[in-house]
């Protein structure tokens, strides 16, 4: 079942090409991961598959809806997003960060909504931090917050935004172990992060971006293993020296 | 220079007329809530407007405030005064302030406040990080729901400082009220010496009325750090 299907969208700012051309599709529970070198264009691609940036060509299916004849709102409601920097409300506490869209968007009555984002907080390993405010979380528990929140909206893909890179390393296997059973649990993801243990054991796809295009895009292992194009070979190399 | 040395039969003068300095102070506190009402009622949409609203509308609100805040107080109060159509009105019982006055100080005090207080609101939105939005509007808040919700309590809780500072302004400055013969405490204070034969108690009425803002200014500054502390939100990145 195709999810989510990007057909050759074009997006540019002040005349540089950010994406051009890019087209590729998601099957309902598969698992995303998005590499490339900083400027590749990774963070608008994914900004675009809830329209925080809109294209200038092309056309985005989900579930055979194109996003933009969706209501912004109602389109993001099905399109759930973690972020870099966790973006948790800081004035609201993890519970109430959860409940916000819960009653705001969905209309949920305050019982219903306070006892779904305590659901989700379960889910994330964080129940006993319901009443805590983002300022006294650590940075993995925020992100794992930014989780339960997106979660809560029942979407049917999320996106991630580098959700480990502003980590630091002690904090980052808590996320990535919410992440991986997500994936077990067969949320469909797009992810774009630099943890290529997790791109090797959880994604279906990986997919190489460069200059705003698709170099290469396949099973994990082919393009670790065997990549087709030299850059891939390249970038994947440094990467893997990196991390 | 006898008027400065402190006599005691003025600090009698001034106990015999302590009716004029609680009737007066009752007018400034009166004349600074009107005011500071005015000015948030004004000065909180045209902060959020100065930040959020399409050309069209900015601009003139954005002009009005740079021509507020450009013009001194005694000259905004004066202007009003012969300038606004307003009827004479009577006085209010019991504080015995003439209403016409007492509405001009409080459209001169309370758009001045708007002005300065539209800043201090719209620096703290400008101040809330950009995330806050994207986060909101990506769980599918409409724009104005995520200003409503996430946006504007968080700036008003950083606002509170600024406002704290723009109350003790405004309630020092409804002396400025004096120019137009509102019965406050500057000018009662004035009636009391320049009666006839009390020239001398100058320095001790207006040293009791110092005395007297001091302990408003300072009084209500307290009790809104209390306020503040108690709807605090642990601070730090989100």
């Amino acid at each position: 079942m195709t999810l989510l299907d990007v057909d050759s969208i074009y997006k540019s700012y002040d005349e540089e090409e950010v994406l051009e051309d890019v087209s590729f599709g998601l099957d309902q529970q598969d698992v995303e991961v998005i590499v490339g070198p900083s400027g590749s264009g990774k963070s608008t691609l994914l900004r675009c598959m809830n329209r925080l940036t809109e294209i200038d060509s092309g056309e985005i299916y989900l579930n055979d809806d194109e996003i933009h004849d969706l209501d912004e709102n109602e389109l993001r409601r099905r399109v759930g997003m973690v972020f870099q920097g966790s973006n948790l409300f800081a004035h609201l506490t993890a519970q109430k960060n959860i409940t916000l869209g819960l009653r705001e968007v969905l209309g949920m009555p305050a019982a219903e909504a306070q006892a779904k984002a305590m659901e989700y907080l379960r889910q994330v390993g964080l129940e006993d931090q319901a009443e805590s405010y983002p300022a006294e979380l650590s940075g993995g528990q925020k992100q794992r917050v930014g989780i339960a929140r997106a979660l809560a909206m029942e979407p049917e893909l999320i996106l991630f935004d580098e959700p480990t890179s502003a980590l630091d390393p002690e904090l980052i296997g808590e996320v990535l172990t919410v992440m991986r059973d997500l994936a077990e649990e067969g949320m469909t993801m797009l992810v774009v992060t630099h943890e290529m243990d997790f791109a090797r054991s959880v994604a279906t796809r990986l997919m190489f971006l460069d200059d705003g295009r698709i170099v290469e895009r396949g099973p994990p292992e082919q393009l670790f293993e065997d990549p087709r194009e030299d850059r891939t070979e390249q970038f994947l190399g440094e990467l893997a020296d990196i991390y | 220079m006898e008027a400065i040395v402190l006599q005691s039969n003025d600090w009698a003068f001034i106990l015999a007329n302590w009716e004029q300095f609680a009737l007066g102070t009752a007018v400034t506190i009166l004349l600074t809530i009107t005011s500071l009402v005015v000015g948030f009622v004004a000065g909180f949409p045209a902060g959020a407007i100065e930040v959020y609203a399409p050309g069209w509308l900015r601009k003139p609100v954005s002009a009005a405030g740079v021509i507020l805040r450009g013009t001194p107080i005694v000259v905004l109060i004066v202007l009003f005064f012969f300038a606004l159509p307003i009827p004479q009105l009577g006085t209010f019982i019991i504080i015995d302030a003439k209403v016409d006055a007492f509405i001009v100080a409080t459209i001169a005090l309370g758009l001045r406040s708007a002005a300065y207080q539209a800043q201090v609101f719209r620096g703290a939105i400008q101040s809330i990080d950009e995330g806050q939005m994207e986060a909101a509007r990506s769980v599918g808040l409409s724009k104005f729901q995520a200003i409503r919700h996430v946006i504007f309590p968080q700036a008003i809780r950083r606002s509170v400082p600024g406002f704290q500072n723009e109350f003790t302004i405004v309630l020092k400055d409804t002396s400025i009220a004096f120019a137009i013969g509102l019965a406050e405490l500057l000018t009662r204070a004035e009636q009391l010496y320049l009666q006839p034969g009390h020239d001398t108690a100058v320095v001790e009425v207006i040293v009791t009325i110092s005395v007297i803002y001091f302990v408003l200014t300072f009084a209500t500054n307290r009790a809104l750090d209390r306020l503040e502390q108690r709807y605090a939100v642990p601070e730090g990145s989100g």
